[in-house]
């Protein structure tokens, strides 16, 4: 992320743990499209997205003061608090059905847009800031990658990502395990 | 806690927790030791860092305003919806900086009454301007437009509060900036002027840094006249401290519409 970007929402972060909602509405509107775009990646509803969403913002207005800018950068600390609220959201026991593949109205133009997948290695590569992780990333083994993507965008759990990719649990494990260590070896090398 | 001294163990964990697939009891025995573990706390920030990335590729949506609304109404309940921010009436798709600014055109009503108010404050200040507003034409024919602000533009921050007045007479080439509260530079960076064109899709043109004085004037490229004739709106941006070199990078923090009165 651009560091003029950075700084300026480290600023509106401050400002929000003195209860600034100016700068509250000035962070919302800075940031939330894009983390508005990454909860339908990872929800694929749009009306789940939404409310999770809510809750995100929620959750940064009341932390902000806990925001510590010497240990993530703004976009990366609200995108785990986005993503772990969204795995969170998948995880929550759910008496409904699920019938989110085939939802009500056929023509869900977020299903589109989820199922298309236009390789989202490639998209990551089209952004700089992202080049690195995109670098490294492309330098997995098929599996190593496709078990970490997975996990990171779809919230799958070892157990699930065995019967996802068809493997048993220990190799999918150890995919995930190695993966990550090449990943760390890699960015740190670059 | 059998993690202690085993920096490798950590690692692999924070690791698993950042992806996201360290899970049921592990998962919370593991935030319960983060809770009180700064190290770990370290650890996870690194992974984050790393991983987060990833969602670089993901292409950004603007959420319905009732997104805002809600959270609006969990947070304060003191602001009555829409008294704080109308963020976004903004059409920002994929994140455009300047996409952003169409929630000054919302303003366009109260902007005019504070020109309306600054018209007024001017005539005040200059006494051979008292009865512009009556005369308008008269003045100008009789006089050499010298001291006359003819150029007004009121930039307002995202929440809809005035933080910066920009004024030029017709036939000068300096443009005057009084500040009315907007926010300080971060250190390292400084706000510039653009000029926002009417065509959708046209570039804005930098009119200049802005000076960190309160009252400055910023040099136009030419005559006011020729200058900020095609710029309905005014907006800053923040950039770092040597400037932006022509092409916005950062975040816009005000704007607001430029009105031409004589």
């Amino acid at each position: 992320m651009d560091p003029v970007q950075n700084k300026l929402l480290e600023h509106l972060l401050e400002a929000c743990a003195r209860r600034d909602q100016g700068a509250f509405a000035r962070l919302y509107e800075a940031t939330a499209s894009k983390l508005f775009g990454v909860a339908i990646r990872i929800l694929r509803r749009e009306d789940w997205a939404e409310e999770v969403l809510q809750d995100c913002y929620v959750s940064i207005w009341n932390n902000a003061g806990s925001y510590t800018p010497a240990l993530s950068a703004p976009m990366t600390w609200m995108t785990s608090i986005v993503r772990n609220r969204c795995l969170d959201w998948l995880r929550r026991p759910r008496l409904e059905v699920v019938l989110e593949r085939d939802g009500e109205d056929g023509e869900d133009p977020l299903l589109a847009i989820a199922s298309d997948e236009p390789g989202p290695l490639e998209a990551l590569a089209q952004s700089a800031d992202a080049k690195a992780l995109a670098d490294c990333l492309g330098r997995l083994d098929a599996k190593q990658r496709q078990a970490i993507m997975l996990a990171f965008f779809h919230g799958l759990s070892h157990s699930e990502l065995a019967g996802h990719m068809r493997q048993p649990l220990g190799t999918v494990k150890t995919w995930v395990r190695r993966g990550l260590e090449r990943l760390k070896g890699c960015l740190g090398a670059l | 806690m059998r993690y202690r001294n085993k920096p490798e163990l950590q690692d692999r964990l924070a690791a698993e927790y950042a992806l996201g697939t360290l899970r049921g009891r592990a998962r919370l025995r593991f935030q319960a030791w983060l809770r009180e573990d700064a190290a770990l706390r370290r650890a996870v920030a690194e992974w984050e860092a790393r991983l987060n990335p990833m969602v670089a590729g993901v292409a950004p949506r603007r959420p319905p305003r009732r997104v805002w609304a809600g959270i609006q109404a969990r947070i304060g309940g003191l602001q009555p919806p829409g008294a704080v921010a109308p963020p976004p009436a903004s059409a920002a798709r994929d994140g455009g900086i300047w996409q952003s600014l169409a929630f000054w055109r919302g303003w366009g009503l109260i902007a005019a009454g504070c020109v309306a108010t600054l018209v007024g404050a001017l005539a005040l200040k200059k006494p051979e301007l008292i009865e512009v507003p009556v005369v308008r034409e008269v003045v100008k024919e009789a006089e050499p437009a010298r001291l006359q602000p003819s150029y007004v533009a009121v930039l307002r921050d995202n929440t809809g509060k005035p933080v910066l007045i920009a004024t030029a007479a017709r036939r000068s080439d300096e443009l005057w900036i009084k500040r009315i509260g907007i926010d300080a530079e971060p250190p390292e960076h400084g706000y510039e002027l653009w000029g926002l064109f009417a065509e959708q899709g046209k570039a804005p043109r930098l009119l200049g840094m802005l000076p960190k004085d309160d009252k400055a004037t910023i040099r136009l490229a030419g005559a006011a006249d020729e200058v900020l004739r095609d710029f309905p709106a005014l907006a800053i941006t923040l950039e770092p401290a040597r400037g932006s070199g022509g092409t916005a990078t950062g975040p816009v923090v005000a704007s607001g519409e430029c009105f031409q009165f004589w």
